[in-house]
């Protein structure tokens, strides 16, 4: 993969003075803000940025931790039990980044197409829905299940299908479990060698709660996901690049060792 | 509602006491003629010669038109006339109810019962019918004739065959939308019990706001994408603040002031025709006499369930078995009560409501009758119901 991490998004960036103002746009009080299909975060007129949109389709078997990493980012309430997801069910995030290059400040919008592997199998129109014009896929693992890191191969060949100029990113879930994990850095290390993807941890855990103790303390729960989301937003964005041809395309052979 | 087949369907909005046009919009008219100020003026005045004396004016039929008449909450008067052939009282009667809920839905139910500013009443009222509209125009473009609004969870504003869902459905869809965990759009395969249980169809929704949800039952299109990334901003997004103050206000709240005669402790007040209910176990001036509202709402939960399933006229579902009692008499009861030692309880079944209370045991065991006729009167703000 051609895209180091920190490479293209300021990694710490939302902690600064100016990315706190940014991120302010997301949060009410240290609460997550939510958006409506209609509505975006404003931007007092000196912070004016523009916003990159991004469809991506969370793909991975049942029970692998879709949903919660998606309610985890857009910083909703992790669901404790498993449900299977009966349909397509989609949840924007805004995430403010800045560019490396240029300085840039970006409103990143995420678009997540999460859908039930039951649903997928039962109705035929639901895999080429969620994949319709998607930017991204990202295709999830548990730590905690060996089985589904070995899925990772068939699992990438059967989704993407020849799909060439998707952005595709794997995503290791319940890394807190690391106690427990099936999967070790060495075996990641081989994959990333193998495939030249990019891989993410994820803790979808519910974090701190406010004073009330039930609201979920929002800029908690950012600073938790805020390398996931740089993550997305540094491939996705350097794909665009290369596909408006701002950029030279990634050079086969060209290796990221780095541990995200 | 303003389909193909000639016809065309005027709305007029009064103000009830002062007989003030508010707004006047026309369906399906070839060009947008408006109706002169002394037809509207005698379509009105008709109606309110008739309440003076004392007479209901519901709905009136000519060879080439159909008009119905309502008023609610004793506030807003409105009138249908319809040229549309098929045209019937019940469908007129909904696209009024329907037409009555926009209004309710962008401004609260308080505005339009306590009419302060007839002008600035206007102005805002124009949005509401904007909503109706957008709403058609969306489903339409959506290839879609189910389309409605779901606001904190309960059904806001429907197009005329969402209506015609089974009761049993409208609530299920209704409850499915809002228990459901947040989410921008869905795209969720469903049955339709009655209508649909073997063919899935595909119920969409999309978050137009944190609380409101525009929704959609399609068939194979369009794609969820097209609709989100499309439709919702062509259709929506210029409404976008009239819906942000419509989400804050409480749909299913008693207008201000309504009071309950004394010895209310609980209600619930059954829209048959509408097909929705309001509900409270505290309801204004019942204060905290006797029972607790957990109690309260078992108390009445328990006695509706005794009435609808033995006495009161059975709709949707299959009826239950009758008891041997009942089924020896040629009629069915209309009113229903109950004494015990902790509450009473008394029922009425009127043309267009059901009304279930539950009353304190020193309320008088004669006194119930005359006093849940007038606790459905305060409610229903409407002197024949
Ligand atoms: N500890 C922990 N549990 C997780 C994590 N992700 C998911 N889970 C749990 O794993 C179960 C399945 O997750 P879910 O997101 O519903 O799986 P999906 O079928 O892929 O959508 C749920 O009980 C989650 O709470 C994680 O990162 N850490
Ligand atoms: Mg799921």
């Amino acid at each position: 993969m051609a895209v180091s991490p920190g490479s293209v998004i300021v990694p710490d960036w939302h902690k600064s003075p100016e990315g706190k103002e940014y991120l302010a746009t997301i949060l009410r009080k240290n609460k997550r803000k939510f958006f409506g299909l209609i509505e975006r975060p404003v931007l007092p007129p000196q912070m004016a940025a523009d916003t990159a949109s991004y469809k991506v389709f969370v793909s991975g078997k049942s029970g692998v931790g879709k949903t919660a990493m998606v309610a985890k980012l857009a910083g909703l309430e992790v669901p404790g039990a498993h449900h299977e997801t009966t349909g397509i069910q989609t949840t924007t995030v805004y995430w403010p980044a800045k560019l490396r290059d240029s300085g840039r400040a970006l409103i990143f919008r995420f678009h997540f197409w999460d859908c039930g592997e039951a649903a997928l199998k039962k109705f035929d129109h639901i895999l080429p829905a969620c994949k319709e014009k998607a930017d991204g896929i990202l295709f999830l693992f548990s730590f905690t299940d060996r089985s589904s890191f070995d899925d990772l191969p068939s699992q990438i060949s059967r989704v993407t299908g020849g799909s060439e100029n998707l952005v595709k990113i794997v995503i290791g879930s319940k890394f807190d479990q690391f106690m427990h994990t099936d999967v070790t850095e060495r075996d990641l290390a081989e994959f990333r060698r193998a495939w030249r993807l990019p891989v993410l941890r994820m803790k979808s855990v519910n974090g701190p709660r406010l004073a009330d103790g039930r609201t979920l303390d929002g800029r908690a729960g950012l600073a938790h996901v805020a390398h996931v989301l740089n993550g997305l937003a540094e491939h996705l964005w350097y794909q665009d690049q290369v596909m408006a041809g701002l950029v030279p395309a990634p050079q086969p052979g060209t290796e990221d060792t780095s541990r995200c | 509602m303003g389909e193909e087949g000639g016809g065309s369907v005027t709305l007029l909005c009064l103000t009830a006491s002062s007989g003030v046009p508010l707004f006047c919009r026309s369906m399906g008219a070839p060009s947008k003629h408006q109706l002169p100020f002394s037809v509207i003026g005698s379509l009105n005045g008709v109606h309110m010669f008739g309440a003076n004396l004392d007479v209901l004016l519901t709905a009136a039929c000519t060879a080439n038109s159909h008009v119905v008449w309502r008023v609610f909450h004793n506030s807003i008067t409105l009138i249908v006339l319809s040229s549309e052939e098929g045209a019937s009282d019940f469908a007129l009667g909904r696209l009024l109810d329907n037409a009555f809920s926009a209004m309710v839905l962008i401004l609260g139910l308080e505005e339009l019962v306590n009419v302060r500013n007839i002008e600035r009443l206007k102005k805002d009222l124009r949005v509401s019918g904007g909503i109706g509209e957008c709403l058609e125009a969306f489903a339409g473009a959506a290839e879609s004739r189910f389309g409605c609004l779901v606001a904190g969870g309960r059904l806001a504003l429907a197009t005329e065959p969402w209506w015609q869902l089974a009761p049993q459905e409208l609530l299920l869809l209704s409850w499915l939308v809002g228990s459901l965990p947040p989410h921008a759009a869905r795209d969720y395969p469903i049955y339709l019990p009655h209508g649909s249980p073997t063919v899935p169809h595909r119920l969409l929704t999309c978050q137009l706001l944190p609380g409101l949800e525009a929704c959609l039952i399609c068939g194979p299109r369009p794609a969820l994408h097209t609709v989100e990334t499309e439709l919702v901003p062509r259709f929506w997004k210029p409404l976008l603040e009239p819906l942000q103050a419509c989400v804050n206000p409480q749909p299913h709240s008693l207008p201000p002031g309504t009071t309950l005669p004394p010895g209310v402790l609980a209600f619930l007040l059954i829209h048959r025709e509408q097909r929705s209910s309001q509900s409270s176990v505290q309801p204004p001036g019942s204060g905290g006499e006797g029972l607790s509202p957990k109690h309260r709402a078992r108390a009445l939960r328990h006695f509706y369930a005794l009435v609808a399933a033995r006495y009161f006229p059975w709709e949707g579902s299959p009826a239950p078995p009758q008891e041997p009692f009942q089924a020896g008499f040629p009629h069915r009861a209309r009113h229903c009560y109950v004494v015990s030692a902790t509450h009473k309880a008394y029922a009425i079944h009127a043309p267009q409501h059901q009304l279930f209370l539950l009353l304190a045991p020193h309320v008088p065991t004669f006194a119930l009758r005359p006093l849940a006729a007038r606790a459905l009167q305060r409610l229903t703000g409407d002197a024949a119901c």
